[in-house]
């Protein structure tokens, strides 16, 4: 018979302490191109190598627009683009309601809902309540129905199918409720973009207060967003330019 | 005479049939529609496996249709083709050979072949509430990009298939939306309430059209959606993809690029399935074993990210290779990493496999019975766990497998605990894997130039959840002009419904998670 | 009164043969309530003390065939035109679909099962009583079959005859037993004797009348024939038939058994221990069964076996010498059945209300009728509260009281007669519970929920003949909850004669008012929990008590139904005060419930009765013992149907109607070979009875 509490007290708390200060455990983030300055047909060549339009020439450089970055990585190398590893990549959309404040700064209730997710955005979702990162710790809960959320939290390009459910789900939520799109796919479509099958993004069908752009976000960013929405993080900007 | 030469000699007395050679020596059987049935059955009597029915239009209402079988042990492979005109149906296959129904009820879904004497086709991949009849997606007339023809289906005069006749019953719906973090997909259970009598899963909600949509597009631009379709078996379907546009182009990859594919393939099936033993754990309210199987995790892909450069090994696997090399600090990492990852995995695996609450819930629970799995044609450790020896490693190797075989690992009772099993052994086989591929590398380039035109070929992979077969066609551009992903998770779907049958409400959601199903790579 | 009851009946039979549907309903309805009232008055007289006896009456035709009131009879008098007026509402409604004659037929009938019911409760001697039964049996078999064309009440009907008549003859047998041994056919002579008549002897006629009068009050094993007669009767007689006539058994049980039981502790016991299996397998039962109307049958059986439990458990504490304690679980037992037939009847008028509407009564086509029949929906939901015996109402108060009344066994020394009790308490317990589940079932699939069916979908409006007078016994359900202190002393008065000691004043102090009679330790723990606030000014008493231990640490079990009432009712209005309040602020906003994502759940997704109850089902598969029938069809490897059937025999057909069917085909097999002999041999049968004839007069000689 395992005692499986004898055994998760003898290993002691595994949650990392997390300050902005203080760089991310290594393999925590894939990280993102970092914008950057180079001349012009080298610029050129960085954007023409990029299959979603991710990186776009302006002077006197490179400007990323990460809603799109899918972290193919074929940026990355000798003579590519740098590669930050951070993980602060939400970003509240213009024109979107504020963030929730007052009591929901410590109560968040989540409905993390899979719009067409390949399982990457999944299994990062999933994973936020890890020991690493131990979601409950910043009072953010996930529950299983909309009754019960404050916050929507869409991962996928919102397949066809799918359109209706995403849109009673947001229906059924009590007010105040916010919208966070997860992932390039739940934000524009991401590799699916827009077909006969798939709307294209979360905001095609309910209106999206925030991103967390990624192809998948890791958890710590995902944990960003969250906590974006109630105030507790500041907004990484949507496009960085050189 | 060898086997293969007797089959050709036996084959050609059947009636209807044509054997002919194709290019890379393999068999195939041409065949005139009423004669496929038979020769199916007759394939399968002579341990033939389906592996995947591909169609490809030829002319606007033609179409051409391909059955690929394979030998699970000797890895010799057997193509039936067969033409269907506009109005023609093909007799149906799947009353004989279970494993091609639901390959036949997508076919029929999304090119209108009909195939007659099929029980349950229409509202398979196109759900009937949104899809009208009559509108094709996989047919070339058809526009990917043109918008979806809204408002047309049934709505809410849809009804539920039921199957059962009995006082009370009531077709109990889970889903299309799940609690936390389900994949979207509905299972209706047939139940008068506490046991499940029949079980029907409706999938399909998260289908997002990939192989048409990469149709007219080249294959780097495809090769993206082989990655992201199924995040977490990325790699495997990446890797496929690449064998097929590599097979098609006749380019052998370097040493170096065919064991570190080896490598990166047996890192993400370590993850994998760590994800679906800390699931399993969470299903029956383990949730100290949920925790440390969900840190287990997480710490596998910390390493895979400081050694591969992405957590899910995105935009690692490319055509003729790898796309950028592991850096030495990165290979070490590995040799130190694993070594002193796996005794705490297998401490793990010890725990769960005393812990007499957890194992009472998954022993004898789900089974799934030998005869089942070979019926229903079930791939991957869910085979393996029900007493199937198929492994595509070591039936038809790709990659470095050749050199560096792994054992497969079958157990006989088909239970959830069979299935715990195979996945704890499966892990300890990968990471014995990756430190042998890690041996001896030979120090060379890991991508090789690789441009392919004009051709069509299969690429299979043994995915963390099964056998994977991605077939390709490229035009003269060397653009797709087809692209069928046969994954694991659409062959496994299917016979999941035999599992829960009989069983009681309450191991639903258990015999799921011990099954390690992803719906994203069931729906495409 | 009493016979002013019977002109009144003979007119509603005459004004039932009238042509005009409309007329002839209000006119024959009038009628019945007029006669009800003359009963009720009756009936109350005797209660007050007008007890009158054939000698001295107008009725005394014959000596052995003698009448009488008394106030025990006169109360059965009050309960029976109680359910009468509230039933004949929808009876006379209903029979307005019917030819003239049919009509006529049938609200005969049911005026003879009335003119039956009241001669039966005022019969007071043997042939008298067995007279008056076997008519009543007669009137329920042709009220049962009365859709003669059908074939499931026809079979229901035979069944019902055939176990009331075998129920009879083993009654009368034992009756007469009595009788011969008493020198008497006077029913209050024949229950004195048991007294003083050792036990051995007493045994064949005690069995003999209580299972044989019990088949009326649905006892196990004798009860095969209640779900089927109740279940498949005219939808309108539903209600009188489990409201009113079983209570036939009751009053059976305590007239004849009663005093035999109560001087004789292992007859008591068996009594009880019958009761509480009765009580558990009836409830089982219903929860097995999909239609409402069988349901509620064997729900009838449940409650009908509570009453003889508690009956039995008030014989046995008598028989030990315990008449107070005896008294309690006696009030218990009368109780129950009032409340039992308040709420049976509200809930079979219910039920005829539904199928009326709606044409079926089978819950798995139920669903959604709070929307369709507002009022009578609510109705029919109150009344399932009463009869899942949750306070306010009185199924509360009754069933309290009896299984308080069971825990007082510490009182008595002798082992075998506390474990008997306590199993008997647990049965009692595990009933009330699935009691609970069971209308928790009925309520939520007929009620809420979409409608299952089409016929529940196009349901028409509740009728009101139905609707107004359940409100009627909602009402007085509530009552006999609330003023429950009210009414037990005048059951007190009732069962003194039987047990010998009144129990009102120990249940029911007279708190509010003086305080006397209780034991002072008792008065100041009750005080400190603050029973003694509004002495003085209220006028009822507040509390019932159970309490035991000596004066100075007194354990006290009590409640207070007026107090429990006040403050459910309280916390109903804050919960609107809090809603009303705390919501308007904010805007309500109405949204489609969230179903997991479906575009719309369907009908056959939601629960059914059968689904609801699966979880019983298997948790008593012993008991029940279905047998399964199931059938696949399939196409290949391809299953395309699965017909899957689950039979389940009832127990008491099991342990009781099948062995004696096999055993009297058998004897009739054997019989029937006499008719194939030979002249010869026939004319040796013949001898051969002769001279066991002779041989036998001349040993009696």
């Amino acid at each position: 018979m395992a005692n499986w509490v004898l055994h998760s007290l003898k290993r002691g708390i595994r949650t990392e302490r997390y300050r902005e200060s203080e760089p991310l455990p290594a393999g925590t983030t894939p990280g993102r191109p970092k914008p950057q300055r180079m001349d012009e047909s080298a610029a050129a060549a960085l954007a023409e190598c990029c299959p979603t339009g991710a990186l776009q020439v302006q002077s006197p450089g490179i400007r990323v627009d990460f809603g799109r970055c899918i972290h193919c990585q074929r940026c990355r190398g000798d003579e590519g683009l740098e590669w930050r590893q951070d993980a602060t990549w939400a970003t509240h959309l213009e024109g979107a309601q504020e963030s929730l404040g007052g009591s929901f700064r410590r109560a968040l209730h989540v409905r993390y809902l899979d719009a067409g997710a390949c399982g990457g955005c999944m299994g990062e979702a999933r994973l936020i309540d890890a020991p690493q990162y131990n979601l409950h710790r910043y009072g953010i809960f996930i529950t299983s129905t909309p009754r019960d959320a404050d916050l929507l939290l869409v991962a996928g390009p919102v397949t066809e199918a799918l359109r209706r459910p995403l849109l009673d789900a947001y229906e059924a939520m009590p007010e105040p409720k916010r919208v966070v799109a997860m992932g390039v796919c739940a934000i524009n479509g991401g590799v699916f973009g827009k077909s006969f099958a798939s709307c294209g993004g979360a905001a095609e069908v309910v209106p999206v207060d925030i991103v967390i752009p990624g192809c998948p976000p890791p958890p710590r960013a995902i944990i960003e967003g969250l906590l974006l929405a109630v105030g507790r993080s500041r907004s990484a900007q949507a496009v960085e330019a050189p | 005479m060898n086997r293969f030469e007797m089959l050709q000699k036996e084959a050609d007395t059947l009636p209807g049939v044509g054997v002919e050679h194709d290019a890379q020596g393999r068999l195939l059987f041409t065949a005139v529609p009423q004669a496929v049935p038979e020769l199916a059955v007759w394939l399968n009597e002579r341990a033939f496996e389906f592996a995947t029915l591909v169609v490809e239009e030829t002319a606007p209402g033609f179409h051409l249709v391909h059955y690929f079988f394979y030998a699970r042990e000797s890895g010799e492979r057997i193509t039936i083709e067969a033409h269907v005109g506009p109005g023609v149906g093909l007799p149906t296959i799947s009353d004989r050979v279970h494993a091609a129904d639901w390959h036949e009820r997508e076919t029929e879904d999304l090119f209108g072949v009909c195939f007659t004497g099929h029980p349950f086709l229409g509202d398979f991949v196109l759900h009937d509430e949104d899809w009208p009849e009559n509108i094709w997606p996989m047919r070339h007339d058809f526009d990917p990009r043109a918008s979806h023809p809204r408002g047309r289906g049934l709505d809410e005069d849809w009804r539920p298939r039921r199957l059962l006749e009995e006082q009370g019953a009531l077709e109990f719906p889970v889903g299309p939306i799940w609690g936390d973090y389900g994949e979207s997909g509905l299972c209706l259970l047939e139940t008068p309430g506490e046991q499940i009598r029949l079980a029907h899963m409706r999938l399909f909600y998260k289908y997002r059209g990939i192989e048409k949509i990469a149709e007219g597009e080249p294959p780097d631009k495809a090769l993206l959606l082989a990655e992201r379709f199924s995040g977490n078996a990325a790699f495997a379907h990446a890797l496929a993809f690449c064998q097929a546009i590599e097979s098609i182009a006749g380019v052998k990859i370097s040493e170096r690029s065919r064991r570190l594919r080896v490598v990166c393939a047996e890192l993400e099936r370590m993850r994998y399935h760590m994800t679906v033993i800390a699931d399993l754990a969470g299903s029956t309210g383990l949730a100290v074993g949920k925790a440390m199987g969900q840190e287990l995790e997480e710490e596998l892909l910390r390493l895979t990210e400081t050694t591969m450069g992405h957590r899910y090994l995105f935009g690692l696997a490319v055509p003729g290779g790898l796309a950028r090399d592991l850096p030495d600090a990165a290979i070490t990492r590995l040799r130190t990493e694993i070594p002193s990852l796996m005794p705490r995995i297998q401490r793990f695996g010890r725990w769960l496999k005393v812990s007499s609450s957890f194992l009472d819930r998954i022993e004898e629970m789900g089974v799934l019975s030998t005869d089942d799995a070979k019926l229903y044609g079930v791939v991957g450790p869910v085979g393996r766990a029900a007493g199937r020896e198929a492994d595509l490693r070591r039936g038809l190797p790709y990659a470095a497998y050749d050199q560096f075989p792994p054992d497969i690992m079958v157990e006989q009772e088909g239970d959830g605990y069979a299935r715990l099993r195979v996945f704890l052994r499966e892990i300890e086989q990968s990471a014995r894997l990756i430190l042998a591929a890690l041996g001896h590398l030979p120090s060379e380039t890991v991508r090789t130039d690789c441009m392919a035109v004009d051709g069509n070929a299969l690429g299979w992979v043994e995915a963390p959840a099964g056998a994977a077969f991605h077939w390709l066609k490229l035009d003269g551009d060397g653009c797709i002009t087809r692209w069928r992903a046969g994954t694991p998770g659409f062959r496994n779907w299917h016979a999941f419904h035999r599992t829960v049958e009989g069983a009681a409400f309450q191991d639903f959601p258990i015999i799921l998670a011990s099954f390690g199903l992803s719906v994203a790579e069931n729906d495409r | 009164m009493y016979v002013a009851a019977f002109i009144a009946l003979g007119i509603a039979t005459l004004l039932a043969f009238i042509p005009y549907p409309r007329v002839r309903a209000w006119l024959v309805g009038t009628c019945f309530v007029v006669v009800s009232g003359f009963v009720a008055a009756a009936g109350l007289m005797a209660l007050l003390g007008h007890s009158w006896g054939s000698t001295a009456g107008p009725l005394a035709l014959l000596e052995w065939l003698s009448f009488g009131l008394d106030p025990f009879r006169g109360f059965f008098l009050i309960v029976t035109a109680v359910v009468f007026a509230t039933a004949i509402p929808l009876v006379v409604h209903d029979v307005m679909t019917y030819t003239r004659r049919r009509a006529g037929a049938f609200l005969t009938l049911i005026a003879l099962l009335y003119a039956a019911m009241l001669a039966f409760f005022a019969a007071t001697s043997v042939v008298s009583f067995v007279f008056a039964w076997e008519i009543a049996a007669l009137a329920i078999w042709a009220l049962v079959t009365f859709d003669y064309r059908l074939k499931g009440p026809v079979a229901a009907g035979y069944l019902t005859l055939a176990l009331s008549e075998v129920g009879t003859l083993a009654g009368m047998a034992g009756l007469f037993l009595l009788a011969a041994w008493s020198g008497s056919l006077q029913l209050h002579v024949l229950g004195k004797m048991g007294a003083s008549l050792s036990a051995a002897p007493l045994w064949a006629p005690f069995l003999l009348t209580f299972f044989g009068f019990g088949v009326k009050a649905g006892i196990i094993p004798v009860n095969a024939w209640l779900p089927e007669a109740h279940g498949s009767a005219p939808r309108s007689v539903s209600p009188i038939l489990s409201g009113a006539t079983l209570n036939l058994g009751v009053f059976a049980l305590w007239i004849i058994d009663g005093p035999i039981a109560t001087s004789h502790p292992r007859m008591a016991l068996l009594v009880l221990v019958v009761g509480a299996a009765t009580a558990l397998t009836g409830i089982i039962y219903a929860l097995t069964e999909h239609d409402l109307k069988r349901l509620l049958a064997q729900s009838s059986i449940e409650n009908l076996g509570i009453v003889v439990a508690a009956l039995g458990a008030g014989f046995a504490f008598v028989a030990l010498g315990h008449p107070l304690l005896g008294g309690i679980a006696l009030v218990a037992g009368l109780y129950h059945m009032v409340n039992h037939s308040v709420y049976k009847t509200a809930l079979f008028l219910g039920a005829g209300a539904i199928d009326r509407a709606t044409g079926t009564h089978d819950l798995d086509r139920l669903g959604g009728l709070m929307h369709r029949m507002p009022l009578l929906a609510t109705v029919f939901l109150l009344a399932a509260l009463a009869i899942a015996a949750l306070p306010p109402f009185g199924g509360f108060v009754s069933e309290w009281l009896l299984l308080e009344s069971l825990l007082r066994v510490v009182q008595v020394a002798a082992v075998p007669v506390r474990v008997t009790f306590a199993l008997s308490g647990a049965m009692l317990a595990l009933t009330a519970g699935l009691a609970l589940t069971c209308f928790v079932m009925v309520a939520g699939t007929a009620l809420l929920g979409p409608a299952r069916s089409r016929e529940a979908r196009e349901a028409g409006r509740g009728v009101r003949s139905a609707s107004w007078p359940m409100l009627v016994l909602v009402v007085l359900s509530f009552g006999l909850g609330v003023l429950a202190t009210g009414f037990i002393p005048l059951l007190g008065g009732l069962v003194k004669p039987l047990a010998g000691a009144d129990p009102s004043a120990i249940l029911v102090p007279t708190f509010f008012g003086t305080g006397a009679g209780l034991p002072a330790g008792l008065v100041g723990a009750l005080d400190t929990i603050g029973a003694g606030v509004g002495r003085g000014l209220l006028p009822l008493r507040g509390l019932v008590v159970l309490h035991s231990g000596g004066m100075a640490t007194p354990v006290v079990f009590a409640m207070s139904m007026g107090l429990a009432a006040l403050v459910i009712g309280l916390l109903l209005a804050l919960v609107w005060v809090l809603v009303h309040f705390g919501t308007r602020r904010r805007k309500v906003v109405w949204r489609r419930a969230w179903n997991g994502g479906l575009r719309v759940l369907r009908p056959e997704m939601n629960y059914t009765a059968t689904g609801f109850a699966a979880p019983v089902r298997v948790l008593f598969d012993t008991l029940l013992r279905p047998t399964v029938n199931e059938r696949d069809s399939r196409q290949g490897a391809f299953t395309t149907g699965v017909v899957y059937r689950m039979q389940m025999v009832n127990v008491s057909n099991r342990i009781f109607l099948w062995p004696v069917r096999h055993a009297a085909e058998a004897i009739a097999h054997r019989l029937a070979r006499l008719h194939h002999g030979t002249v010869t041999l026939y004319a040796a049968w013949i001898l051969a009875v002769l001279l066991a004839a002779l041989v036998a007069v001349k040993l009696s000689l």
